[in-house]
């Protein structure tokens, strides 16, 4: 092991609980506020939780790491670019606002992330730590509260980026090979190819 | 050099999809040459024989030689031949039907891709790679199914439940690992179970997964949105038949068949009680599939190979079904400008006759009425469930009944002079293609009703290679 490797671990292994903290937040941010730049910013912050948690995983691999992590901000460019068109379709003008039924979602994130919590504590997942195994349930329970809640090809989109990132987390914990992981990566950036493609189709209308 | 038979069965249509991607401006060649690398393979796949070696130029082409990839495993096993066979023949007859009805689609490159990655589905060994198979092949599907502006919601949901089944079947590899490490753990068998049932449910638009086909119906091309609901839908059902057939322990489980039966019955009730009450073309389409979809369950849920050669007979008679309302559907929403509601299309038949009757005659044979393949599959099936719950077979049939009622109270619509007279639009013309292609689907449609003999023996001989159903 090199010694960038060896601190590299050493890091990932100490921020692997401000990583799930990380990627919770992130969640709770694309959830609650409506404004498309600061879900994407969100969506890049979480991005970046992620990496580090699959550094924590992949501790003699760093580069698997950094390519989970490079793959989700090119999604997040590619639906940058999107939201952008879109914006400029319907004139949508820059402001915060936070989403419709405020109330009802703080109420539905809690409960879920309550959900996740004690599934992670009464369900350990198989070869991966306890946070590693937390970040799963989290964002297994954030892709459901996406894709429930919104019909919106942007939202419904992200929850199905946060399901695949949960699952390749896991599953990469078992089988890291280099065909899973780089059919996980074509799956990723595919997904991301259709929200985009779906985000403007919705628009042109 | 020898080619084995599965680097020739994903690697043609995908080198023509590339190639199609460019020819993309002209629509004629496109649609034919996708036809026709399809249609090449099916029938590669049809008539070679698996283990001598086909010679071809300097090459030799051997079907049943394996592909290994990185460890991996792909093969062709006689009892894919028949699941391949479909997919390919099927696509390549959904691409003749959008000839004229997708210009200057990506509908043929990318629907070839798909082609090639649920056929690879079916060759690859294990489940996990099979799941991200089709996976790929539902988020490639996003593109044509929206090509034109509109709701997009169909693909979005499309698009969720597809994922959603994803951690079931590739959470189920990990499950069957880990009990060939501790055969006494039969906890494992348990969750693999419920994770497959589950995973292939969503797959299928299980009641209460139905969701995304009325969703896809209504948004989607409607020739994709065939595509999706024979080719997609069919390899996911040949997968099932090929796990139940690998993991015999599944097909042991004490509630298994009886889950399946289950959920097979209420497909068909929920599904014809929504089909009779609705309003929109697309959705009666997407709840027809359902039914459909719990007629299949339900044939498998009756555990004889009886059952399972019906099913097949249902899934070569959706096809016909399904392309014959397509084109009466893409005609009749051209009429309304986009939108399907039966209140907008009021008299619609005397302006596209071709094209209500086609939607009319397709509605007939996915309702299973008599004339059609799809009577043929329905009768036996009911005959069939008749024979251990006559109750079971009066709710089968009360299904297929609600789908009967929703069509007629479309075509009733369709039928009702409109009040003012319109006037003639351009685009109302029939295409002359179209209604040839309309002529010989019903033509099929009513022959095969006829002789249905003709498919039911390719129904038993696949039955044949699953050998956990009693006879």
């Amino acid at each position: 092991m090199t010694p960038f490797v060896l601190w590299l671990s050493r890091l990932s292994s100490f921020a692997a609980t401000p990583a799930v903290w990380g990627v919770f937040f992130a969640g709770a941010v694309i959830y609650l506020i409506a404004e498309w730049r600061i879900r994407l910013l969100a969506l890049l912050g979480q991005y970046f939780a992620l990496g580090l948690l699959f550094a924590h995983l992949f501790d003699t691999r760093p580069e698997l790491a950094l390519l989970k992590t490079l793959v989700g901000w090119l999604v997040c460019g590619a639906l940058f670019l999107s939201a952008r068109t879109r914006e400029e379709a319907t004139r949508g003008a820059l402001h915060f606002h936070w989403a419709a039924d405020l109330p009802f979602r703080i109420i539905t994130l809690t409960v879920m992330v309550l959900v996740a919590y004690l599934a992670a504590q009464r369900y350990p997942l198989p070869f991966l730590t306890a946070d590693l195994s937390a970040a799963c349930f989290l964002l297994l329970v954030l892709a459901v509260l996406f894709i429930g809640t919104d019909g919106d090809a942007g939202v419904a989109g992200l929850g199905v980026l946060n399901l695949l990132s949960g699952l390749d987390l896991f599953y990469s914990a078992w089988d890291p090979g280099l065909l899973v992981t780089g059919l996980m990566v074509i799956v990723t950036l595919l997904a991301g190819l259709a929200i985009s493609y779906l985000t403007v189709a919705e628009v042109a209308e | 050099m020898t080619l084995p038979g599965p680097l020739f069965i994903a690697g043609l249509p995908l080198g023509m999809a590339v190639i199609l991607q460019v020819l993309r401006r002209w629509t004629t060649p496109s649609a034919w040459l996708a036809a026709a690398a399809a249609g090449l393979t099916g029938a590669l796949v049809a008539f070679l024989p698996l283990t001598e070696p086909f010679r071809l130029a300097s090459f030799q082409l051997e079907l049943g030689s394996p592909l290994i990839i990185l460890g991996r495993e792909l093969v062709v096993q006689p009892v894919d031949r028949l699941g391949l066979m479909f997919i390919f023949f099927t696509a390549a007859g959904l691409f003749i039907v959008a000839w004229r009805l997708m210009p200057h689609s990506n509908f043929f490159p990318v629907g070839l891709g798909m082609t090639a990655l649920l056929a690879s589905a079916l060759l690859v060994q294990q489940v996990v790679y099979a799941a991200l198979l089709v996976e790929m092949a539902a988020l490639l599907a996003v593109f044509p199914l929206h090509e034109t502006a509109g709701r997009t919601v169909g693909g979005v949901r499309y698009m969720a439940y597809t994922t959603l089944a994803l951690p079931g079947l590739m959470i189920t590899q990990l499950l069957l690992d880990l009990y060939a490490s501790f055969p006494n753990d039969q906890g494992l068998l348990g969750t693999s179970a419920i994770l497959l049932s589950l995973s292939f449910g969503i797959l299928l638009g299980a009641v209460p997964f139905q969701t995304w086909l009325s969703a896809v119906a209504t948004d989607g091309a409607p020739p994709v949105v065939t595509f999706l609901f024979t080719v997609n839908i069919g390899t996911v059902w040949f997968m099932l038949l090929a796990y139940l057939q690998s993991y015999a322990w599944l097909w042991q489980q004490a509630a298994f068949s009886s889950l399946i039966t289950t959920v097979g019955l209420l497909m068909m009730t929920l599904g014809g009680l929504l089909a009779a009450a609705q309003q929109r073309l697309g959705r009666l389409v997407g709840y027809a599939t359902l039914v459909d979809n719990g007629a299949l369950l339900l044939a498998l849920g009756s555990q004889q190979k009886a059952g399972l050669a019906l099913a097949a007979m249902l899934l070569v008679a959706r096809p016909l079904a399904l392309g014959l309302m397509t084109l009466g559907l893409d005609g009749l929403r051209r009429l309304g400008e986009g939108n399907d509601d039966r209140q907008v299309l009021i008299g619609a038949a005397w302006r596209a006759p071709w094209r209500t009757g086609a939607f009319l005659v397709g509605g007939m044979a996915l309702a299973g009425f008599p004339l059609s393949l799809g009577f043929a599959a329905r009768w036996g099936l009911y005959r069939l469930v008749a024979d251990t719950s006559f109750f079971q077979a009066m709710l089968a049939l009360g299904g297929s009944a609600g789908v009967m009622m929703g069509l007629v109270s479309c075509v009733r619509a369709l039928l009702t002079p409109a009040k003012r007279p319109t006037k003639p639009q351009p685009g109302l013309k029939e295409d002359r293609i179209v209604v040839i292609l309309i002529i010989l689907l019903i033509g099929a449609t009513f022959i095969l009703g006829f002789f249905p003999q003709l498919v039911s023996q390719l129904g038993i001989q696949m039955a044949e290679g699953y050998p956990f159903f009693a006879p």
